[in-house]
């Protein structure tokens, strides 16, 4: 790489290493001066060296290959690594704090973009229509910290937002509380991460997921260009679509023609026949664009929250409960933890001083119902409890039996009992795997149908009794979707649950179900997505990855079998 | 096994602000709850009446609003809550607060056992629960973290010292102050909640315990707040750059030029 082939603009002269910019307006930093010689390296795209090993995971523990890593701060410095790493074809894999756990931030090969550093929110709406605050965030913004600035109404970056933002913010300032919904358990996730994957959480019964706050997003397509969406303004129509580029470049295709299940889900691309193409990319794990910039929608917050855990000697009983009370009453979260939870979790209790203040859990509690009510005074949310507990009793439970958190404080010890779950299950992984190194924990994010509740529950219980498997299962029943961990003891173990895994994935498929309710499909759950969409779903998914991503750079591995 | 419990209203936050002018804690939005050390003294009552039968009775003295977290205890399963509430009990220091809950708790009058938390977070004394005792002229057991045995007017505990564990045993009726490694407190039941609803919580006056006012509030207050400050801190922080290698041998002569001695 030589001088002459760079219109090159000089301007910086410090110490023998030099900055220059060439006619593309991309960085380059000249790191030696040999024989004449430039050798020139992009300031923003750094070779991977060992202190980035943490980038070539994720939380599912699949760790992947890579050979350089950037962390650009804007949208342009995107456009810029987009642009070095185009002639070379190179293979791009976008990551936000990849806390993801199906393996879609972990590259095969390649450059890594972190959107970690772009990390700002950048500006405030407030939309008389809607009578809401719309908050504009750059991709890499952590969730919690997203959450305690809208709390607390302290933002970092104030000094560098426009006019209309800065009045915004003083009316928020001068409004009562909002919230960013979707809340996904792991709260260090990032805006970008929930929205690759369509995240939700426990109050997503009452909010839906992470698509349904997504007013407005710009996308850095992989050969740089720029397409800017805002909800209602960009609609396919009639089963097709065009979208123009920020620099007139069109893009014209078909939205799929394969049904979406009629439930929570986080499973391959979003379509309906006159779609906001803004769904198109929420969802779509990485692999059609880059996310550099999104206006998120906040809702009112209730005045009031008040969560119960109700605990039922059979689990006929607490299901009866969930499927009534989600027909006569309007919890905010309905979560569920079977007999084998409330066992491990006693164990846990006398074994592990970590959890050694959890509750006492008397022996008659067989399963836990959780439930969350929201108001706007306490007589109000008090009525939803009393009227829980009326329903608790026509479902053969005793409204004694419950856990009452009225106060933030009382809410942390039910809070610690759902978060014990999960890392319990962890840490006895982590022993098993002590002895089988190969063991990693077989864990379901299936929905079905509110008809089918039963149906799947008995099969899950049913299978896993007849392979003598151990397992916890808990999870978000509101929405029929429940998260069955398979706790392998041995390899025999393990293969055995993989087989009962793919084969829960194909009746659920049958019941109308998903493959993934939240988690997404990543790069671990392909084979069941091919399931899911069928031949003719995956060739109509993969049309769509051509035309925005023709070489098949962004992402790769995530959703498609190679 | 008749049991009072010692409840106080300290303010719910970890994140105590102060104003800066009248070196004073903000009180304003910040949310009031039951002191942390009372919870473990309710639950144990509570467990105890689970065992052994009997009434468990919540005790205040406080502003008329404390009469919303002694419901709470209704809520836990409390079978009673008396606030005492006056313009005559406020600015107790702890003496005059130990006294004003003496008289209270003689007007209660039937007891086996006093359970308080062994201070509140509010003012960390640790001195009301044994002043009580005192003015009652009954044993106590502070720092208790386990009770071993209740018989027949005895009661058995474990209480933690600075050096280990003592067990002791003491007559009844007796105080105990404890401490949080004792239970786990119990959250409402909806069974509870609902009962409490029709609750009340007994308020009484300085007269309704024929308390002298000489010896409540203020005036009954030997100590004084001559000042109150906030502490100052200095901390410089120092960023090391550099590659990790680097970064270690600069702070390394950073601590040994700070006087970091090398065995």
């Amino acid at each position: 790489m030589t001088l002459k082939k760079y219109h090159i603009k000089l301007y910086l002269n410090l110490n023998c290493i030099y900055k220059l910019q060439d006619s593309f307006g991309v960085n380059y930093l000249i790191i030696t001066l040999k024989r004449g010689q430039f050798v020139m390296e992009n300031v923003l795209i750094k070779k991977l060296e060992k202190e980035h090993q943490d980038y070539l995971r994720d939380e599912s523990r699949r760790t992947g290959t890579g050979e350089s890593i950037s962390f650009p701060k804007t949208e342009k410095e995107i456009i810029e690594i987009l642009s070095s790493l185009k002639s070379n074809g190179i293979l791009i894999t976008t990551q936000g704090t990849r806390t993801g756990i199906t393996g879609g931030a972990v590259p095969e090969g390649g450059h890594v973009l972190s959107l970690s550093r772009m990390n700002k929110v950048i500006g405030l709406r407030y939309d008389e229509k809607a009578q809401t605050f719309f908050v504009k965030v750059q991709p890499g913004v952590v969730l919690s910290q997203l959450r305690l600035a809208l709390k607390k109404k302290e933002f970092d970056d104030t000094e560098n937002w426009d006019n209309e933002s800065l009045k915004a913010f003083e009316k928020f300032k001068n409004s009562g509380e909002y919230f960013f919904s979707p809340d996904p358990t792991e709260t260090s996730a990032s805006i970008g991460g929930m929205i690759a994957c369509n995240a939700s959480g426990a109050c997503s019964f009452k909010y839906g997921p992470t698509r349904n706050y997504i007013e407005a997003m710009r996308i850095v397509l992989v050969d740089g260009a720029v397409i800017s969406l805002s909800r209602g303004e960009n609609k396919a129509e009639n089963g097709s679509f065009t979208i123009c580029t920020s620099s007139g470049k069109l893009f014209k295709g078909s939205v799929p023609n394969y049904l979406m299940p009629k439930v929570k889900n986080a499973s391959g691309y979003f379509t309906s026949k006159d779609m906001d193409l803004l769904d198109l990319f929420i969802g779509s794990e990485g692999t059609l664009g880059i996310v550099s910039e999104i206006e998120l929608k906040l809702l009112k917050a209730p005045k009031v929250h008040y969560a119960v855990t109700a605990f039922f000697d059979q689990e006929e009983k607490a299901l009866k409960f969930v499927q009534s009370i989600r027909e006569n009453a309007s919890p905010v979260a309905v979560e569920y933890f079977n007999s084998n939870v409330l066992n491990l979790l006693r164990r846990e209790k006398t074994e592990n001083p970590a959890f050694g203040k959890l509750l006492d859990l008397p022996s008659h509690f067989n399963s836990a119902v959780y439930t969350e009510y929201a108001g706007n005074s306490d007589e109000e949310v008090e009525d939803m409890l009393m009227k829980a507990g009326e329903i608790i009793e026509s479902c053969g439970g005793n409204e004694g039996d419950t856990w009452v958190a009225t106060s933030p404080q009382a809410n942390e010890q039910l809070h610690f009992f759902r978060h014990a779950v999960p890392e319990s299950v962890n840490l006895l992984i982590d022993k098993r795997r002590k002895t089988h190194s190969a063991i990693t924990k077989l864990g379901t994010d299936m929905a079905v149908p509110d008809s089918c509740l039963e149906e799947v529950m008995n099969l899950y219980n049913k299978s896993l009794e007849e392979a003598g498997l151990e397992s916890v299962i808990f999870g978000h029943i509101g929405n029929n979707h429940l998260h069955v961990n398979i706790i392998p003891r041995d390899m025999d173990d393990y293969y055995k649950g993989k087989e009962l895994y793919n084969s829960w994935a194909e009746k659920v498929i049958s019941m109308g179900g998903t493959v993934s309710a939240e988690h997404g499909i990543g790069k671990l759950k392909t084979h069941l997505l091919g399931k899911m969409m069928g031949i003719d779903g995956i060739k109509e998914m993969k049309a769509l990855k051509t035309l925005f991503d023709p070489e098949n750079r962004l992402n790769r591995g995530n959703l498609f079998e190679e | 096994m008749n049991i009072i419990v010692c409840v106080k209203q300290v303010p719910g936050t970890n994140e105590v602000k102060m104003n800066k002018e009248t070196n004073t804690i903000i009180r304003e939005g910040i949310e009031s709850i039951i002191n942390p050390f009372d919870t473990y003294a309710l639950e144990e009552a509570l467990r105890i009446k689970d065992a052994y039968k009997g009434k468990v009775t919540a005790l205040s003295m406080g502003i008329p609003q404390t009469a919303q977290l002694l419901k709470q205890t209704m809520a836990l399963g409390v079978d009673e809550a008396i606030l005492l509430s006056d313009r005559a009990f406020a600015g107790a220091d702890s003496l005059a607060t130990s006294y004003a809950l003496s008289m209270g708790v003689k007007k209660i009058n039937n007891y086996d056992l006093i359970i308080c938390g062994k201070q509140a977070t509010d003012g960390d004394t640790a001195q009301v629960g044994p002043s009580l005792a005192e003015k009652l002229n009954i044993p106590h057991i502070t720092y208790v973290n386990k009770i071993e045995e209740i018989g027949d007017g005895f009661i058995r505990c474990t209480r933690l010292t600075s050096e280990g564990y003592e067990v002791i045993e003491s007559s009844l009726p007796a105080l105990l102050t404890v401490i949080e490694d004792l239970n786990v407190p119990r959250l409402p039941s909806i069974k509870n909640l609902r009962e409490a609803k029709n609750r009340e919580v007994a308020i009484l006056n300085i007269s309704d315990i024929n308390a002298d006012s000489k010896f409540t509030g203020l005036s009954g207050s030997p100590t004084q707040v001559v000042k109150t400050f906030i502490p100052e801190y200095n901390i410089n922080n120092e960023m090391i750059e550099g590659t990790p290698a680097e970064q270690a041998e600069k702070l390394v002569d950073n601590l040994l030029s700070l006087g970091l001695s090398v065995q």
